[in-house]
């Protein structure tokens, strides 16, 4: 029941883009398309899934018990980028489809700071193991979320006549801004 | 390549390729730490300290990376001295430290440092990275700078703690929430579009001038981007 | 194969170098980030416990200290709680009496709130309220007036919840506490 608290707090009220402003980047670059913000969010999904064992494991077995946690953002970054190549090699041999349709989001990934703001804020939190994985789960299920509804409501706005400098970026951040009010209204959902 | 001269190495990252609200990069600290003018600050100068140092080091070493290496071997430089910015400030500046949280961490993926380690510093002289990282570290310091104030000013009624604002306004809650944030950026790049737009507008006039009254053919000119 | 070595090479070296000199500033660092926690709690208990002069770690099940008066007294306890709040968790420290039947003070260790709405429990308006509060049997919260009872408090408007919460992990604590003093856990 707790986990299923975790979740829902992680990928509503706590969303990563829209409370705690991580992931903005391909918020704003991939958001254009509805099916590629689809794919996108669950690419990302996955590897904040993968990210959130390994770097708990890392964490917890290998740095906390030699004293090294000085060491968190080398290794966790460090981690992050080989997970994302490795996710990426695995894929292309598995499955071509799902390459075609993932590939050209992995490299992006690794750049984008919510899966370094994760493994940090499992440290922070101090989650434990099945913790982990439900937080990596339910903020990417959150990320995907507020990418697929920023990407339908941009489809909606490529059609609507806005002043011409603020056509792209600046349009979606002022409509990103609404969105986050709206998400607001979750606050107090659930007490967690 | 053609060079430009030092100044202009400087000056670019002010306001023609402010990494801020030209290149949108590093919105996440933009938009998260801008609560107050203070907070922006610091966080701007922590970036810059991890912008010089990691280009400088990027910009000594670069002939000696494998270029296939060459971006795991640029987030271990960044990664090195944002833990050194994070225990300097745990240790010399607490309260700073908490107010600005995990976004310190957040500086390693910040994409202002990786993108100007690997179009800038990855292909430059150890002189010409510094003073480019200098330039982008400042021209963030005022986007940050500038955004913080006008949160903070219609927020809270302070700019750095002075009361600026009448006691009979009411402050706007929205403006330190989340969705204020995104807002005020959003508002603020808009404008700062519309005037470059505009400028850009007016330099071609002025050719356009110049090419009627010599009624010669006009010269090509490279606009910038 | 050569670029296989030579790849390993470079990132062995830097991740070595890196590793080092993050050693070197970590050693002179984590000292004093210590020492800034222990000032922090310190500074707290003194907040929550104005006559204290000094105090003692006690041995129990959860953190708590013993407040000693000028004259060596004890005065009471000061303990840091925590639980959750509106948005995320809240980190209280609470000063009590000796019987655990007042409280001396309150202070916010850690929230993150509504700004403008939820934080309000972090103003000097809302704390002095829980100094000399009586806890018997619990802390009660009241809402749109002033408080009737002598264990009551009156709620932040439009922050109910938050406010809410601060008494609950209040009470919590003080039920732990209690526990414990009575079955001897605390000597």
């Amino acid at each position: 029941m707790e986990l299923v608290l975790l979740f829902v707090s992680s990928a509503l009220i706590n969303n990563f883009v829209l409370a705690y402003f991580l992931g903005i980047c391909p918020f704003i670059g991939v958001s254009n398309k509805l099916s590629s913000a689809f794919s996108m969010g669950i690419a990302t999904t996955f590897v904040m899934v993968l990210t959130a064992i390994v770097s708990w494991l890392i964490y917890n077995l290998i740095l906390l018990p030699n004293h090294l946690d000085y060491l968190q953002y080398v290794a966790f970054i460090l981690v992050i980028a080989s997970l994302v190549q490795f996710v990426e090699m695995v894929i292309k041999k598995v499955s071509q489809p799902l390459y075609r349709a993932l590939g050209i989001f992995l490299p992006l990934i690794t750049t984008n700071c919510a899966i370094l703001g994760l493994a940090l804020f499992i440290v922070l939190k101090e989650y434990d193991f099945a913790q982990s994985i439900v937080y990596g789960f339910g903020v990417g299920a959150g990320f995907t979320l507020a990418l697929v509804i920023m990407a339908g409501i941009r489809e909606e706005l490529d059609l609507a006549d806005v002043p011409k400098p603020f056509r792209g970026a600046p349009i979606t951040l002022v409509v990103a801004g609404l969105l986050a009010l709206a998400f607001m209204g979750f606050a107090g959902l659930i007490n967690i | 390549m053609k060079k430009v001269s030092l100044t202009r190495e400087y000056l670019k990252g002010l306001w023609e390729q402010n990494p801020t609200f030209k290149q949108i990069l590093g919105t996440c600290p933009t938009l998260a730490v801008t609560v107050s003018a203070m907070n922006g600050i610091a966080m701007a100068l922590a970036t810059t300290f991890v912008l010089v140092f990691s280009s400088a080091i990027i910009s000594l070493v670069r002939k000696l990376i494998p270029s296939q290496v060459r971006i795991a071997a640029y987030i271990v430089i960044v990664a090195t001295f944002v833990t050194i910015v994070d225990l300097v400030m745990k240790a010399q500046f607490p309260e700073m430290s908490k107010s600005l949280g995990p976004y310190i961490p957040l500086i390693v993926v910040n994409c202002i440092i990786l993108g100007r380690a690997e179009a800038f510093a990855s292909k430059n002289g150890v002189f010409r990275s510094i003073l480019d990282a200098l330039g982008m570290g400042t021209g963030f310091l005022l986007a940050l700078f500038v955004i913080g104030s006008i949160r903070e000013l219609l927020g809270t009624k302070t700019i750095l703690g002075f009361q600026l604002m009448p006691d009979f306004y009411t402050p706007w809650l929205i403006m330190i929430l989340p969705a204020g944030a995104f807002i005020t950026y959003g508002l603020l790049m808009g404008l700062s579009n519309a005037y470059a737009d505009r400028k850009k507008e007016n330099e071609r006039n002025a050719i356009y001038e110049k090419y009627i009254a010599s009624k010669q053919t006009v010269p090509t000119t490279e606009t910038e981007a | 194969m050569k670029t296989a070595i030579h790849m390993i090479i470079t990132l062995f070296v830097i991740g070595s170098l890196s590793g080092g000199f993050l050693s070197y500033i970590a050693n002179w660092a984590s000292p004093k980030i210590i020492q800034h926690r222990q000032e922090d709690t310190e500074k707290a208990i003194y907040t929550v416990q104005p006559k204290c002069k000094k105090t003692e770690k006690v041995k129990a099940a959860f953190e708590l200290y013993r407040v000693f008066s000028e004259s060596g007294d004890t005065l009471g306890y000061a303990m840091p709680v925590e639980g959750n709040g509106f948005q995320g968790k809240v980190r209280l420290m609470i000063g009590v009496t000796k019987d655990a039947t007042e409280l001396t003070g309150l202070e916010i260790l850690e929230q993150s709130e509504t700004p403008g709405l939820g934080q309000k429990i972090v103003e000097e308006d809302f704390k002095k309220q829980f100094a000399n509060l009586v806890t018997n049997p619990l802390v009660e919260w009241i809402k749109g007036s002033a408080p009737e009872k002598k264990n009551q408090i009156q709620t932040i408007t439009g922050a109910t919840i938050s406010s809410k919460s601060v008494v609950e992990i209040i009470n919590t604590g003080l039920e732990t506490l209690r526990t414990s003093l009575n079955d001897g856990g605390i000597k």
